[in-house]
């Protein structure tokens, strides 16, 4: 359709307002992170007069950072990695394999998807002190894991049963177990599919709170989510401390966020847009 | 399906470890939920089979009632506003445009940012001293509506629920725009012979071609309202005096704080009969324009 140059600039501009209006608390945030405490209180609104680094020092030490970003990429990876794998694993046979209540298996995954985590909390929290689990990371794995396989099978599934079925054929005649076809056949074939899912499983790990809210207690077991609520909390003095410390945690996330965007949007709304 | 026989056994071990995670760390505490709702326990003292009584006496505690109240709140921003403004930005961004990925992007950003990130930044732009919007409302010159934002009573839910518009429509402003993309061109083309333009086309051609995509979007938002417990947490923790209180951050507090696990649980599972109620409800209301 064409649209005349007078309405498309009109639009840009429109648009440009919005966009800057959604993202200015973070902005905001960010211009504010520079400022000292006093210049902050006096002058909340503009750009810093004086760009003032030290909050960055001053936070990265007393938010513990440096302990809450470790504790989140070790639970973050593992996670994915049994995540992925498990899900890989179970998707390869619910998908390549004709056997007795395969449609049921994939159906009771799915279920997983509108599972409230609120309503297994308890549950969790209990299983988890009797095992002996309470403030390890293992107990923010297993339910990560748990939680994820549905959407990760999902997704897996969907790519899997698009392969042509005499591509195991050739693999059989070598003498290929299932595994082995599982391994250098399938897995190589589902690369693009494993990528969106590894990034959506990292983004909903990596900003994950109420499990490790209910779970993890001991300052050098949290995670950022849970570690920065804290200090939120009990820092509130130090406003813009806690922006620096703000900003840090969100930088990563931005920087990947700008990278993998594309892969990131299509997982996020898979379930919707498939579903 | 292919040639690979007697994989009876290597189908069962190959599933096995997700499926034994899954069932017993996602499905089986639904059950176990279940369970304890009927039991007074503290998780250390013997369990005391109560029947029904956690369920009788949440439904006469009145910050209860004020959660269900808040939570229904919550489910009208997202049915009212998240989709509404998804679908507006949705349209707005439907066309072939320079520059089109880069306001996606900024728009879409809040999503992928945890629900504690933007609960805490949120949480200074509502201060009432230096916060961000106050701030604004003095550079407009409009000062005198300066407000306590999250600590008054009247406005606290309004302010909670405007962060939550904030962080989620840009979901669905990303589903809104799949559908869009994929009405044929044939219908526009056809829908612009017969002269349909603007509001008309809109209403008459767009609108019915997304009916599925809205019902899918209006599930979605109805179950994300009651799951609400992270932007609540940390931005009021259910205060002042439970004024922003919502089902899960009540279930939290009586579970995890006062050491009640057959309470919250009796609570967890009220959240999940309520949330069941009001997705019936939308189905039955929606039903004859589906």
């Amino acid at each position: 359709m064409q649209t005349s140059r007078i309405k498309l600039s009109v639009l840009h501009i429109f648009l440009a307002i919005l966009c800057l209006a959604n993202i200015l608390p973070i902005l905001w945030m960010i211009g504010s992170s520079f400022k000292s405490e006093e210049e902050f209180s006096i002058n909340p609104m503009g750009l810093p007069k004086q760009w003032d680094f030290s909050n960055y020092s001053k936070a990265w030490k007393v938010a513990h950072l440096g302990t809450y970003f470790w504790n989140s990429i070790f639970v973050t990876i593992a996670a994915i990695l049994l995540t992925v794998f498990l899900g890989a694993l179970a998707s390869y046979f619910i998908s390549r394999f004709d056997f007795k209540g395969s449609k049921w298996v994939y159906g009771l995954f799915l279920i997983g998807m509108t599972i409230p985590i609120h309503a297994t909390l308890v549950p969790i929290f209990i299983l988890m002190k009797k095992l002996g689990l309470l403030n390890t990371h293992l107990s923010l794995v297993l339910p990560y894991t748990a939680f994820h396989l549905s959407i990760t099978i999902f997704i897996l599934v969907g790519f899997m049963k698009s392969f042509p079925k005499d591509i195991e054929e050739s693999a059989i005649i070598d003498g290929g177990g299932a595994y082995r076809i599982f391994w250098s056949i399938i897995l190589p074939m589902t690369r693009p599919a494993l990528a969106t899912v590894v990034i959506i499983n990292f983004i909903y790990n990596w900003n994950e709170f109420l499990f490790a809210l209910v779970l993890i207690s001991k300052t050098g077991l949290k995670t950022l989510p849970l570690g920065l609520a804290n200090f939120a909390g009990t820092e509130t003095k130090f406003q813009t401390m806690q922006m620096a410390a703000l900003t840090m945690a969100l930088l990563p996330l931005l920087a990947f966020y700008l990278l993998l965007e594309k892969q990131l949007v299509q997982g996020m709304t898979a379930g919707a847009v498939k579903g | 399906m292919h040639a690979l026989k007697k994989t009876g056994w290597t189908v069962f071990f190959g599933m096995l470890p997700a499926l034994i995670i899954y069932i017993g760390i996602a499905l089986v505490p639904i059950g176990m939920s279940f369970y304890y709702s009927f039991f007074n326990w503290d998780g250390l003292s013997p369990m005391k089979f109560t029947g029904l009584d956690n369920y009788l006496s949440t439904l006469k505690d009145a910050v209860f009632w004020k959660g269900v109240q808040n939570n229904l709140f919550m489910m009208a921003t997202g049915i009212f506003g998240q989709l509404p403004i998804g679908l507006f930005f949705a349209l707005l961004l439907n066309r072939s445009l320079k520059g089109i990925k880069g306001y996606r992007s900024m728009l879409f950003l809040p999503v992928v940012i945890s629900a504690v990130i933007v609960s805490i930044i949120w949480g200074m732009v509502f201060k009432i001293e230096s916060g961000l919007l106050n701030g604004l409302l003095d550079l407009v010159g409009l000062g005198a509506w300066k407000q306590d934002w999250l600590g008054s009573p009247k406005l606290g839910m309004f302010s909670v629920s405007l962060t939550y518009i904030w962080q989620n429509y840009g979901f669905y402003m990303v589903i809104f725009l799949a559908a869009l993309q994929n009405i044929p061109e044939e219908i526009k083309e056809a829908a612009v012979m017969d002269g349909a333009t603007g509001l008309k086309r809109f209403w008459f051609v767009t609108l019915p071609m997304l009916k599925e995509t809205i019902w899918v979007t209006l599930i979605f938002a109805i179950s994300n309202s009651f799951r609400v417990f992270d932007l609540i947490y940390v931005m009021t923790a259910g205060g002042p005096a439970h004024n922003t209180e919502v089902m899960t951050i009540y279930m939290y507090n009586n579970a995890f704080q006062n050491m009640n696990f057959g309470y919250g649980s009796a609570v967890s599972m009220l959240i999940l009969l309520f949330s069941l109620i009001a997705i019936y409800a939308a189905n039955l209301i929606t039903r004859r324009s589906r």
